[in-house]
């Protein structure tokens, strides 16, 4: 178990070196388009007459934003990692190893958490900044926050391993990863009240681990915690995600 | 009074009856027996597509064998292939570098990632990158590094904790003359340690110089093993002769083959031949004749008359 955490850390701080010499992308995917989406769905709210005049709007856009920093941080940025170290031979670099493919991926999980936790904090400053209050209660409600991101990041972080790992090709798995990040984000009700989207997309997003990651962040922010059942879906979404990203990732060939 | 009894040599990696087939129905590796022992340096010789990147693929339990064995320091590796790397040092033919990190990072993180403690990983890499001559880059990133620095670079990743067995595919592939050399003494250091060797190599050179035994593997089967003399020994002609055409000096040089010295001298003279080559065969011919590979087109082989 040591030698595991051990292991996680070292694939961690390898990606870790990364994020430092390409911040540029990282904050452009995990705040630059949040808060340009922040902004727009304000706009296009106030000329609904649910702007951002509403404190409760305001909160709304704010999960949203969170969401989809989350989306883009730990399904597009990181699938493109995972990708990028497949195809270019640098999993082959780590199967040379006695590495447990596991411990890989819980690096990978760990660095994808820790991009998280940096947008999030980063947009919940920005938000305050630009007179955005929340309820957050702490230390409670700040407690109830974590633990939705880290379920959040959690799950899609392994929906991006299993498109890593089953890609045929780079282009592949790119454009899987990349219409994933965005529709986790436009196909569940992050922005908007569930009422407000069409039909289909009503059912379709029950399935979205977004559309109850949403809902939980915007509850913690307004200061309740009743975010249990909430939670309990997360917990399945990123059981069921990781146990599968876990399966998938082997450093063998048949 | 009794002949001094010679020590058995202690087999490290024990191989038999290994077969690939891939799920499109290629077979790869159709049955490879071979064993290498402690300070053994073996080469493996083969055309392109003869399998020996699948086999090595295979003993460093990358791809798994559709059937067959291979021990590694009596752990089986088909079946513990994680106990099995713990004793091996890899550097396949193909493989990425984080280019973000500076070479030093790079051999201290893959030291710890093969379970050294921060301190001795620190040591290990500095070790790494004397031996293989980049204490001058150590803090370049990996990103401005030429394409032979970043492949020593995968050596030292195989070489960190001084594994008892190296497995090696092509490991001077894009190598300058010089770096190739310094990367043989490397190898050379390791197995007069103790370690085993197995590398791939297209350079006839290369094999004859580094390693103790080749094993050249053609269709996917060992077809011959041994010393350069020993696979030299198997030619049925072992003397070479290349010679000009004095009828058409625009052919290029024609060559042909002769068991022995007297049979190629009296060639010679029965030709009249006043510009030509007398060599004994070389590994390239041995190379050529048991793996059965077609003659380079650049010459003709004719026997004399």
């Amino acid at each position: 178990m040591r030698r595991r955490a051990a292991d996680a850390l070292c694939v961690f701080l390898i990606h870790l070196a990364r994020l430092r010499t390409e911040a540029g992308p990282f904050v452009l995917a995990a705040l630059g388009f949040p808060a340009v989406m922040y902004m727009f769905a304000s706009a296009v709210g106030d000329q609904a007459g649910s702007g951002t005049s509403d404190p409760q709007h305001r909160l709304r856009f704010l999960a949203g934003s969170i969401v989809f920093s989350l989306s883009m941080t730990a399904v597009s940025w990181l699938g493109y990692l995972l990708l990028e170290n497949r195809f270019t031979g640098r999993l082959r670099l780590f199967a040379t190893l006695p590495l447990a493919p596991s411990s890989y991926v819980l690096g990978i999980i760990v660095f994808a958490l820790a991009q998280s936790a940096i947008g999030t904090i980063t947009l919940l400053v920005a938000a305050r900044l630009l007179g955005v209050h929340t309820a957050l209660a702490l230390p409670l409600g700040a407690v109830q926050l974590a633990t939705v991101i880290v379920l959040t990041v959690l799950c899609v972080s392994g929906i991006a391993v299993i498109i890593a790992a089953r890609a045929r090709s780079f282009s592949e798995g790119s454009l899987l990863t990349d219409a994933l990040g965005a529709g986790l984000v436009f196909l569940a009700p992050i922005y908007f009240p569930p009422d407000a989207m069409p039909r289909a997309l009503q059912l379709a997003s029950t399935v979205l681990p977004t559309t109850y990651a949403a809902h939980a962040v915007r509850t913690a922010l307004a200061g309740s915690s009743q975010i249990g059942a909430d939670v309990l879906v997360l917990s399945g979404m990123a059981m069921v995600a990781l146990g599968v990203g876990f399966h998938v990732m082997r450093w063998r060939e048949d | 009074m009794t002949a001094p009894v010679r020590p058995v040599p202690e087999t490290t990696v024990r191989v038999r009856g290994l077969v690939k087939r891939y799920k499109d129905g290629t077979v790869a590796n159709r049955g490879i027996d071979l064993d290498v022992f402690r300070g053994d340096i073996v080469a493996i010789l083969g055309p392109n597509g003869a399998g020996k990147t699948t086999f090595l693929r295979q003993v460093t339990t990358e791809l798994r064998p559709t059937s067959g064995g291979i021990a590694v320091f009596d752990v089986d590796a088909v079946r513990h292939p994680q106990r099995a790397k713990r004793l091996m040092g890899i550097a396949p033919q193909e493989a990425g570098l984080f280019e973000s990190l500076t070479v030093l990072q790079h051999l201290e993180l893959f030291a710890r990632l093969k379970g050294m403690s921060k301190h001795d990983a620190v040591n290990a890499a500095a070790d790494v990158a004397e031996e293989l001559g980049l204490t001058g880059q150590v803090h370049k990133r990996v990103a401005t590094l030429s394409g032979g620095q970043q492949r020593r670079i995968l050596i030292g990743v195989a070489l960190l904790g001084r594994p008892p067995l190296l497995v090696l595919d092509e490991p001077t592939t894009g190598l300058d003359p010089a770096s190739r050399v310094a990367v043989w003494g490397v190898l050379r250091r390791a197995a007069a340690h103790g370690a085993s060797v197995i590398f791939s190599t297209h350079y006839m050179e290369e094999a004859e110089r580094l390693s103790d035994r080749i094993a050249i593997i053609s269709a996917g089967t060992v077809v011959a093993c041994g010393t350069s003399g020993d696979l030299i020994a198997q030619l049925k002609d072992s003397y070479r002769l290349s010679y000009q055409d004095a009828s058409d000096p625009a052919r290029p040089w024609r060559v042909c083959r002769y068991a022995t010295f007297a049979e190629a001298c009296a060639a010679i003279q029965h030709q009249n031949l006043s510009e030509y080559s007398l060599a004994r065969a070389s590994l390239e011919d041995a190379y050529f004749e048991l793996a059965g590979h077609p003659f380079p087109l650049d010459h003709s082989t004719e026997a004399l008359q």
